[in-house]
């Protein structure tokens, strides 16, 4: 027969303040393991926010992002008119083409530089990408030095609020615009008309082109015409999987994560294994009386072992509660693909509090297995002399 | 039995606890020293030896705009510049090594003894990176992660430029900042695959350290109203500038560390009160005997420090030990080249551990100074 929850829940409040504090370590140690990941999910998403099924993405072949990328006009002009892209009412080809810039902008903490992504983009293009949308101002007019910044960008740089002006390559910029991409990488990013981006920044030629394909089977068609043509040596891609490439700044995030994610773990281990060594040795004399009982030496052990099991997953809890506040918090770091800041959110998704969940209860298992032995061994009449 | 004995027996009288004690304090001083110096190397990188005299000069609009080679003509005549060299990012992958590839940039080999003082090189290595259009010259660390000896050739894909590039080693350096870089040939990326005419940034060296100021305000001042604006910095300041752009990651660092502080405090003190607590009729007796609670609490205290102590030369010694003689481009997977344990960290690191034993001395000790010897006497626990 097994030991009563009851049992353990009483005996954890007796002992209140060992408890709490091991609670309370743990929940913290999660929150951290929480909040990294928190960090490389928030990343993950915001690339994935970015792509549309329908768009296909085409850079130069070779080029790893964007920025460092490019599309020569004659290009352009050879794809423009393909019967794969679609068009829209007035017959346009749904065709942009965007010259990615950096510039480097006064952060508005004043801690520094960092570089910024300019986007110029074609009048299409904007249709192209739909979760952008502009939430103040106005869409920037062609030729008037004018742009628009996301809003997220707007709250991290000097100079990029509506009605702002920014001084870069030479030129005085006005920004008539903010808005909002849902948390995409667009939410990184400066946008203005792409040939006056070129003419700003004396930039040839476009960087890439986004397109809409007709169909899904034109789509397919078209990335084969890109490969097949002589001419192009681009790439053509789904948006959705270039952007899902681009991910690499996680990584170090992720590094970090699993550094701290094992070398907390053992220090909780100890920190649990701790208490509950206190724990068996202050309860000899139950446990004896336990087994005088009839309880066996497996259910002692079981039940100490469920019993570190509930304090780390009560610490657990905790843990993914003092981290949930952070959620949709959002931060930046530079990008370690198109070299400029990239700011995205603290993501805590379920499947992460499950993570912290399953993490603390394996620190509770462990730390309480050595201790919960200890307390299947005691013999019982020693166990019951024992003050 | 003297005092000292009794407060060593006290400590180790309960064996598994004080080991489990010292050594939770010993992993999370661990944590703490290395994140600080995770910290401080992503705050403050090493300075590579006669960064003192080397400037640098990159296109206003950012790091990632090129610079009219033109240029180069109106910098050297500038008073007190002892050497240019362009400086361009090649973006080369070395067999799809992906972003942990290591960095090249295209200079020009004759200012190599001019500019790139600290290289290391060997006339042998210098001449060859002078004479043959293909060489380049590689770090050690990069070198010994790829088996690249002197003479063997490698073929880089740019990401930047349209094309590959085949490279003869001419030469490894070392005792640079960074000892992971390649360096090869402007005028073979001009030639070959580049956008002659142009180029990444410049990369100069003045005479005397006097010189510096002078000669930065003299190269913005020079390319002021053109179409390529110059922004002109020292090394140092270049190399804090480039790190300022990580942004927030400095703050979960410091974050991170001050919640591993507090976790340790938390455990620490929970740990002594278990421990004074289990002898709180022992307690009692000696205060029955007369002892004062200052002494009681010099029991206790000299126990929690030592505890602390113990732990404090484990962690912080265990983190200078790895660091120091372990191979930290290797565990980071690259991330990091150097991992200096400097004596301020672990100074604080020290401090920490010292508060630590104070503190949690004293929650027990006020508990012991309340109680009543008959009370404590009648303890069971």
């Amino acid at each position: 027969m097994a030991l009563p929850l009851t049992y353990h829940f009483r005996n954890a409040r007796v002992r209140l303040r060992a408890t709490l504090a091991t609670i309370l370590g743990i929940s913290l140690v999660v929150a951290v393991f929480v909040l990294v990941q928190a960090l490389a999910a928030g990343l993950v998403q915001s690339a994935r926010n970015t792509g549309d099924p329908r768009n296909v993405m085409i850079v130069r072949k070779g080029s790893t992002a964007e920025s460092s990328s490019q599309v020569a006009l004659e290009q352009f002009q050879i794809i423009r008119y393909w019967e794969q892209i679609a068009r829209d009412d007035t017959g346009t080809p749904l065709v942009s083409a965007d010259v990615i810039t950096l510039i480097s902008q006064p952060r508005l903490d004043g801690s520094g530089e960092a570089n910024v992504s300019v986007r110029g983009l074609t009048p299409v293009g904007k249709s192209l990408r739909p979760q952008v949308t502009l939430v103040a101002g106005r869409w920037f007019t062609p030729g008037q030095r004018e742009v628009a910044v996301s809003r997220k960008m707007a709250q991290r740089f000097a100079g990029f609020h509506l009605g702002d002006t920014f001084r870069t390559a030479g030129k005085t910029l006005t920004v008539v615009g903010e808005f909002d991409g849902r948390n995409s990488a667009f939410d990184s990013e400066v946008w203005l008309d792409a040939d006056e981006a070129r003419a700003i920044f004396d930039r040839q030629n476009y960087s890439s082109l986004l397109v809409r394909a007709a169909t899904p089977q034109a789509g397919r068609e078209l990335m084969a015409r890109v490969e097949a043509d002589k001419r192009l040596p681009l790439l053509a891609e789904p948006e959705v999987k270039y952007y899902a490439d681009q991910t690499a700044t996680a990584l170090p995030i992720k590094v970090l994560g699993n550094f701290l994610a094992i070398v907390m773990s053992i220090g909780a281990v100890f920190a649990a294994m701790n208490t509950m060594y206190a724990s068996v040795g202050s309860r000899t004399r139950e446990i004896g009386t336990l087994r005088v009982l009839g309880f066996r030496r497996r259910t002692i052990l079981a039940g100490f072992v469920l019993e570190g099991a509930l304090l780390a997953a009560v610490g657990g809890g905790l843990g993914c509660l003092l981290a949930l506040p952070l959620h949709g918090v959002s931060t930046g770091t530079m990008s370690f693909n198109s070299f400029s800041e990239t700011v995205f959110e603290f993501r805590i998704t379920p499947w992460l509090v499950a993570k912290g969940m399953i993490f603390a209860v394996v620190v509770g298992v462990v730390g309480s297995l050595l201790p919960a032995l200890r307390a299947a061994r005691l013999p019982v009449i020693t166990a019951l002399k024992s003050l | 039995m003297t005092l000292p004995t009794f407060i060593l027996k006290n400590a180790l009288r309960n064996k598994r606890r004080a080991f489990l004690s010292v050594s939770s304090v010993a992993v999370s001083l661990f944590l703490l020293v290395t994140l600080q110096v995770a910290l401080r190397e992503l705050t403050l990188p090493a300075a590579s030896p006669g960064a003192e005299l080397r400037l640098c000069a990159r296109n206003k609009v950012s790091l990632t705009n090129p610079l009219p080679a033109r240029q180069r003509a109106v910098i050297e005549k500038i008073p007190g510049v002892e050497g240019v060299s362009p400086f361009t990012w090649f973006g080369g992958e070395y067999q799809n090594d992906g972003a942990m590839t290591f960095a090249q940039f295209a200079i020009d080999p004759k200012e190599t003894r001019r500019v790139f003082t600290d290289l290391n090189l060997t006339d042998t290595e210098l001449a060859g990176f002078e004479s043959e259009k293909t060489a380049a010259i590689i770090g050690k660390i990069s070198a010994d992660k790829h088996h690249f000896h002197v003479g063997d050739h490698l073929t880089l894909n740019s990401t930047v430029y349209p094309g590959a590039l085949e490279f003869k080693i001419a030469g490894i350096f070392s005792g640079t900042a960074d000892d992971r870089m390649m360096f090869f040939r402007q005028d073979y990326l001009d030639d070959s695959i580049g956008t002659p005419g142009l180029v990444g940034m410049w990369w100069l060296k003045v005479k005397s350290a006097g010189n510096m100021a002078p000669v930065i305000q003299a190269i913005n001042a020079a390319f002021q109203n053109t179409s390529a604006e110059v922004r002109a910095e020292s090394e140092r300041n270049f190399q804090l500038d480039f790190i300022s752009m990580l942004g927030n990651v400095k703050t979960l660092i410091a974050s991170i560390s001050t919640v591993v502080v507090f976790t340790l405090v938390l455990v620490t003190a929970s740990t002594m009160s278990m421990a004074v607590r289990e002898r709180f009729r022992e307690l009692a007796i000696l205060k029955a005997l007369g002892f004062r609670r200052r002494e009681l609490f010099a029991f206790i205290l000299a126990e929690s420090f030592g505890l602390a102590a113990a732990g404090a030369v484990l962690g912080i010694g265990g983190a200078y030990a790895l660091y120091t003689f372990g191979d930290v481009g290797k565990m980071t997977s690259g991330i990091f080249v150097s991992f200096q344990v400097t004596p301020r960290i672990m100074g604080w690191a020290a401090l920490v551990a010292a508060l630590l034993g104070i503190a949690s001395a004293v929650a027990p000790a006020l508990s012991v100074a309340r109680m009543s010897v008959v009370n404590g006497l009648k303890t069971l626990d």
